[in-house]
């Protein structure tokens, strides 16, 4: 298939999604008023609710969904070969990615810009919330322990770009003290920042950073990866993680669009094959292809970007489906992309290396170097897992100060907090293996966007509102990310168990303790996924028994007990 | 016509700053009022029951603080998690 054709797809999908399906699903269910006062107008605080134009709101939440998730999932998943992938991109996006983000923000805008936390406190149980927060808790590991290993597995394998991933560091400190302190025009210190990073990224082919050792090569990055997030973590916001971020943004866009040129003017043929089997490397298709594939086809992440910073901000309540729906798929377009990448090439070479692989082709069709894709392809991977790194690790931090805090005083203090956030993270990554260590994080994810769902389904029934569009949805789901979470956790205890790896091979002690640290977080999360669809499900039947018109929550609370 | 390529790049660049910029400048207003929130909160605590003995100078600076004060209540006695940091 011709890749032109795979990014016509995805633009037909993206108006039938938006046009069609999105403004039927709004007037029909959701039912948005432009003269409903939005939170963001009724409670503009000037620091959780502010009015923003939608057009602003949609970069921002575009730039706040689309991580490394996107982009990496389409890659790993390529070993099914790229039909599954692309179907599970367009169809996913088409009949669940947006509905979740979308119902996610109205939700939280009818309800005062709660988060779900306090949404599932009110809608359903006390108990929700605290399980809720506990997932959501264990879920940020996943992403911490996923990224730092992405960012690792990229660096150690490309010793020619962590120079310049070193040097962005640096040039993000210099870019926030200029722009603070110097009050040097913005354009400029954006033009100087870039330059070091180009400059270095250029001579990081002559000044390749490794260690001999493979192992201590990776662990080195690891390190790095995480040292990386503790000052993202525990300096002021606009010190580091700010501008670091900001120059990251530029990084990435100016290889989208070489990216996108490249497809257009080369509009090469997808040579990786369409389809390979069942079962790729000891996985099944089913489930562990749609848990492998998130943020391009559905995520968890959306459902809370879009239920706390985006709902909050929404100046009319006719612009959530444009903002978090046209986001969502233009995320899906984005997936597409990733997936052309590492489909044109026929280079045999694994998974970390073939995105760089399919980049230099893409490149190539423009006039660039090989080289130059092939060093830069990485280099967008790493960015754009550091940048979401260490907010995350940064949020995991005051996480543990909220869940912990008042048991144990001492997690109070930030540097403390970030710590316990990156131990986790590292044992998790040196003694897991990657591909275990991703699927849980997919079916995490995965799981976050079937409770987001169901939250959706019980708000939507207790408002007396048709529940098909998220209650089907959300069945499918669940069911595949548990079958994911139990699959991946009983194999990766079993082969703590036995002590045997999947092609027999004895497994280190390290590796032992890994896995049972893994399999024992996917039960955590199964057995809370568990409780919550209880109470989701208990909730759900009562507010539908319940047949007032005014249906308000206390009603359903009494019913419930 | 120009009228309409001027809100296709008006569009283009609310987008783009959207992407690149919006955060940091919601983040550098967010800091600025949770620092007035701070402020109203030690002058003028006594208003949500804490108990501060308000003082001469409280008085002399309400005026300037009562178009905040709804809002100020009300983010202060808002329940939160620490999901509420995303935002």
């Amino acid at each position: 298939m011709n890749s032109v054709f795979v990014i016509v797809l995805g633009i037909i999908v993206y108006y039938l999604g938006l046009q069609l399906y999105a403004k039927y699903y709004d007037r029909k269910v959701i039912q948005t008023d432009p003269k409903r006062a939005t939170p963001a107008r009724l409670y503009a605080d000037g620091v959780d609710f502010m009015p923003t134009s939608k057009n602003i709101l949609f970069g921002y939440q575009f730039k706040s969904i689309a991580g490394a998730a996107p982009v990496l999932g389409p890659i790993i998943a390529i070993k099914w070969g790229w039909l599954p992938g692309l179907l599970w991109i367009l169809l996913g996006t088409f009949f669940i990615g947006w509905i979740q983000d979308y119902t996610s923000a109205v939700i939280s805008m009818r309800n005062d810009g709660k988060t779900f936390g306090g949404i599932s406190y009110t809608l359903i149980s006390p108990r929700t919330r605290i399980i809720l927060l506990s997932f959501i808790y264990f879920y940020l590991l996943l992403i911490a322990a996923a990224f730092s290993n992405v960012v690792a597995t990229f660096m150690a394998n490309n010793p020619n770009i962590p120079f310049s991933i070193i040097f962005l560091a640096i040039a993000g400190v210099a870019v926030g003290f200029l722009i603070y302190h110097g009050r040097i025009n913005l354009a400029i210190v954006t033009i100087i920042g870039l330059l070091i990073f180009y400059v270095t990224l250029f001579l990081g082919n002559d000044l390749p950073l490794a260690l001999a050792n493979p192992s201590a090569n990776k662990i080195l990055w690891l390190i790095f990866a995480l040292v990386f997030s503790f000052l993202g973590s525990v300096l002021p916001i606009w010190v580091f993680v700010q501008p670091v971020n900001y120059l990251g943004f530029y990084i990435i866009l100016f290889g989208m669009i070489g990216a996108i040129l490249g497809i257009i003017v080369g509009h090469p043929n997808l040579k990786a094959p369409a389809f390979t089997s069942f079962n790729a490397e000891g996985l099944p298709l089913w489930p562990i292809l749609f848990v492998t594939i998130a943020c391009g086809a559905i995520s968890g992440w959306h459902s809370n970007v879009s239920s706390t910073g985006t709902s909050r901000q929404l100046e009319k309540d006719t612009d959530a489906r444009v903002v978090t729906a046209g986001a969502m798929f233009l995320e899906m377009i984005l997936a597409l992309i990733a997936l052309i990448i590492v489909s044109v090439t026929t280079a045999k070479a694994p998974w970390h290396a073939l995105f760089g692989q399919g980049m230099g082709e893409i490149f190539s069709y423009i006039g660039l170097p090989r080289g130059w894709g092939n060093a830069y392809g990485p280099v967008m991977i790493v960015v754009l897992a550091i940048t979401i790194l260490h907010l995350v690790i940064r949020f995991m931090r005051i996480a543990t100060n909220e869940l912990l805090g008042k048991k144990i005083p001492a997690l109070r203090n930030p540097i403390l907090g970030t710590g316990v956030a990156l131990i986790l993270s590292f044992f998790l990554v040196y003694t897991g293996t990657f591909n275990y260590i991703w699927v849980l994080f997919g079916s995490a994810n995965q799981l976050m966007a079937s409770l987001a769902l169901l939250i959706a389904s019980i708000w939507l029934v207790s408002q007396k509102k048709p529940t098909r569009f998220t209650f089907y949805p959300m069945i499918f789901m669940y069911l595949t990310t548990m079958s994911a979470l139990i699959y991946t956790s009983i194999s990766v205890l079993r082969q703590a168990i036995t002590g045997l790896d999947l092609t027999g091979k004895q497994l280190t002690t390290s590796s032992i303790i890994g896995n049972y640290f893994a399999g024992g977080i996917g039960l955590i999360l199964f057995v809370a996924a568990i409780i919550l669809a209880y109470d989701g499900m208990k909730a759900f039947l009562k507010y539908k028994k319940v047949t007032s018109e005014q249906v308000t929550s206390t009603q359903v609370k009494e019913s419930y007990k | 016509m120009n009228e309409k390529k001027r809100g296709f790049f008006k569009t283009i660049k609310e987008f783009v700053y959207g992407m690149a910029a919006h955060d940091t400048a919601r983040f550098a207003l967010k800091t600025r009022g949770s620092m007035e929130h701070l402020f109203i909160l030690i002058t003028m605590g006594d208003m949500l029951g804490i108990p501060i003995l308000p003082p001469y100078y409280s008085l002399r600076i309400l005026p300037y603080c009562v178009p905040q004060i709804s809002t100020w209540k009300r983010r202060m006695l808002r329940e939160k998690d620490f999901t509420d940091t995303l935002a």
